[in-house]
């Protein structure tokens, strides 16, 4: 067993395994840096996996699945905003009704396409040229999703748009502050219904890759609990598109690390390490004192002309 | 679902007031999974359907996703639509059954796969270790790095029961093979199998069994160019060129037999304290195969046909040969083989089985020990 084959083991597994959790994460940056928690994340994913699914083996056309999972989602997310910056509801009790119902509903209109393999996968992508490269080739540019390119630069121009573009100001001004955005002649609810939805989006194509890449088939229930592990990633990241990169590819390389060191390692305590990492880090977070980057309305429903 | 269950339940309670009639049954089946799990609930269903389709004095309910901390109550309500015999298909069941039992004396209960009975309770269940046995045979022969990867669900006495069939089974075709296992803790967890799988073909392993609920395995064995085994349900369909052969349930042999007896009187609310259904290949309740009617896949006889090993008790014989000898001594009603015929020896050198000896239904259903060639975390190893 030489360090090489475990390093080459480690990458590209974290790629694979962290290209949802990579999608997911953004998602859930932007809505909640308009000040929105989404909690549904998981309903929207699955609702995401199983409309990929769907369309993908009825048509034939696995990018075809992934486009209706991403507007899925987005439809879905849609839910979401109208409740919460509409009819300002409690973000949390909607965001999990959504995961509740997401869940249910795919389960219920999946049942007809369980245990069917699918007919025509989304092609993994092998770089040319790149993937001939010792080491870096077959970690990076071998058999990977072309979702994981997609998410990787997805993330560098989200992170662009936040940090860098006026778009990003006031979306962020609407997090922290959507009475003096408003003032500014900002329109919240408008940005904060992009926001949500954008999330559902990304979700949706989580769920999408899922379904048609990572494991071509359908299974209620599938996303097993990965809409949480975004929420937790997107605290992990502190609400940044570029640290959800490592965050995501961190929590991969652990899930893949729980199986490859089971002969060393009590299975059980590798199987809940990403899981107490995750509470390390939010209890880290809180113990600072640092607020690492939480937007300041977070959670708050806005009302116009309210202090 | 479990909504839809109870909506379904409701519904059938009206229909359901209308008098049973004179040595009819009406069954109701009790699962822990939606119905579309594509594995144990499923399976359940299946056989559910099978029965009530064979047996014009039977009718049946049933309800799906029921939490086993809540079976006392979905069995009271299936008593009062009728039900007169009540099946609760999950190991978890197991109490809150017995308790319903005794507060039913006069309706007859069946629990899948657990140990506890009562005069009007039976426990049933039907096992796969043949079957693994069989499948470890054909392992053994098309593994070429002698690594053969399984993705265990928990490190329960049933699941290292089965990993140890197979490799003894390995081990009978090819001694120094080894059967790697990874645990994913979860019945049910398609991204978990997958990882797992991952990680023992980077380990090296290139042939694949498992025990989960989900086709997962197969797939990434079939994506790598790997054999692998299905499990549980037919799992052929999801990669033709590479499902070797697999373990198939047919749960409608033993509530064929059960419901039959009912109705002819054999069984009775005061009469089942002792009634335990243990069945295997040679009751039909399992069978070996990638589908059903499939034994081997065509596609895999070559390569089984050469592999000829030099076996101690048959001699020259080629794993295609040793694979069907072995499932007819154990298929053909007066059954002569055991997988776990002595002397087995676990990994840690000790002798578990006596030579000639066979272990008895107590000893299988409390096996921790791991046999020699197991290789990764046994959890719950007995120790010296």
């Amino acid at each position: 067993m030489d360090w090489q084959s475990w390093l080459i083991g480690i990458v590209g597994r974290a790629l694979a395994f962290g290209t949802p959790l990579l999608w997911g994460t953004l998602g859930e940056i932007y809505a909640e840096r308009a000040g929105v928690v989404n909690l549904g994340v998981e309903g929207m994913m699955v609702l995401g996996a199983f409309s990929a699914f769907a369309v993908a083996q009825s048509t034939g056309h696995p990018g075809l699945g992934i486009l209706v999972a991403a507007l899925v989602g987005g439809g879905a997310a849609l839910i979401h905003a109208f409740l919460t910056v509409t009819l300002r509801a409690n973000q949390y009790v909607s965001g999990l009704a959504l995961t509740m119902f997401g869940l249910g509903l795919a389960g219920l209109l999946g049942r007809g396409w369980e245990g069917i393999p699918l007919k025509q996968p989304l092609p993994s992508v092998t770089v040319p040229g790149l993937s001939k490269i010792p080491l870096l080739g077959p970690m990076l540019f071998e058999d990977q999703s072309i979702l994981t390119y997609i998410g990787l630069v997805l993330a560098v121009v989200l992170w662009l748009l936040l940090y860098r573009t006026r778009w990003g100001i006031v979306l962020r001004s609407v997090g922290e502050s959507p009475a003096t955005a408003d003032a500014l002649g900002v329109n919240v609810f408008l940005v904060r219904y992009l926001a949500v939805i954008l999330g559902g989006v990304l979700a949706g194509v989580a769920g999408g890759y899922l379904s048609v890449e990572y494991r071509p088939s359908w299974t209620e229930g599938m996303t097993a609990g990965m809409g949480w592990i975004v929420i937790a990633l997107t605290i992990f990241a502190g609400w940044d598109p570029l640290q959800a990169i490592w965050g995501s590819l961190f929590f991969g390389a652990l899930y893949h690390l729980s199986y490859r060191l089971q002969a060393w390692l009590p299975p059980e305590l590798l199987k809940l390490m990403p899981y107490a990492f995750a509470i390390l880090v939010l209890a880290i977070a809180g113990l600072s004192g640092r607020r690492r980057g939480a937007p300041g309305a977070l959670g708050v429903p806005y009302t116009r002309g309210e202090k | 679902m479990r909504r839809i269950g109870i909506v379904v339940l409701a519904a059938l309670a009206f229909l359901g007031l209308s008098a049973l009639a004179e040595g009819n049954i009406k069954a109701g089946f009790i699962y822990v999974g939606p119905i579309g799990d594509y594995g144990w609930s499923h399976a359940h269903n299946e056989a559910r359907e099978i029965v009530d389709q064979g047996f014009d004095w039977l009718e049946t309910l049933y309800v799906e996703s029921v939490p086993e901390g809540e079976v006392e109550t979905f069995i009271d309500q299936l008593v009062a639509q009728g039900c007169n015999v009540i099946f609760a298909t999950s190991f978890g069941f197991m109490d809150g059954t017995l308790a319903a039992a005794q507060r039913h004396p006069d309706v007859i209960f069946a629990h899948c796969s657990g140990f506890k009975r009562a005069p009007n309770m039976a426990t049933y269940m039907a096992d796969f270790y043949q079957v693994y046995y069989l499948n470890g045979l054909m392992a053994g022969a098309l593994t070429k790095t002698g690594k053969i990867g399984y993705v265990g669900a928990f490190p329960i006495p049933e699941v290292k029961r089965h990993i140890n069939a197979f490799t003894i089974g390995a081990r009978e075709v090819n001694p120094n093979a080894e059967v790697h296992v990874k645990w994913i803790y979860e019945w049910f967890n398609p991204a978990a199998a997958k990882e797992a799988a991952e990680a023992l073909i980077a380990e090296g392993c290139d042939v694949f069994a498992f025990t989960e609920d989900s086709p997962t395995v197969v797939q990434v064995a079939a994506e790598h160019g790997l054999p692998s085994f299905g499990h549980y349900s037919p799992m052929y369909d999801f990669a033709p060129d590479y499902v070797v052969s697999g373990q198939l349930v047919h749960w409608e042999a033993i509530y064929r037999d059960f419901l039959k007896k009912i109705h002819d009187g054999v069984y009775t609310p005061k009469n089942l304290q002792h009634v335990d259904y243990w069945w295997l290949l040679s009751q039909g309740a399992v069978e070996v195969g990638a589908k059903p009617g499939m034994m081997i896949n065509p596609v895999f006889e070559d390569d089984l046909k050469a592999c000829v090993i030099d076996h101690p008790v048959f001699g020259k014989i080629s794993a295609y040969d040793l694979v069907m000898t072995r499932y007819n001594q154990m298929a053909d009603p007066g059954v002569t083989f055991d997988p776990f015929q002595g002397p087995v020896y676990d990994r840690k050198g000790n002798l578990v089985i006596p030579e000639g000896m066979w272990p008895s239904v107590d000893t299988l259903i409390t096996l921790e020990w791991a046999v020699e060639g197991v290789v990764g975390p046994w959890p719950g190893e007995p120790e010296e």
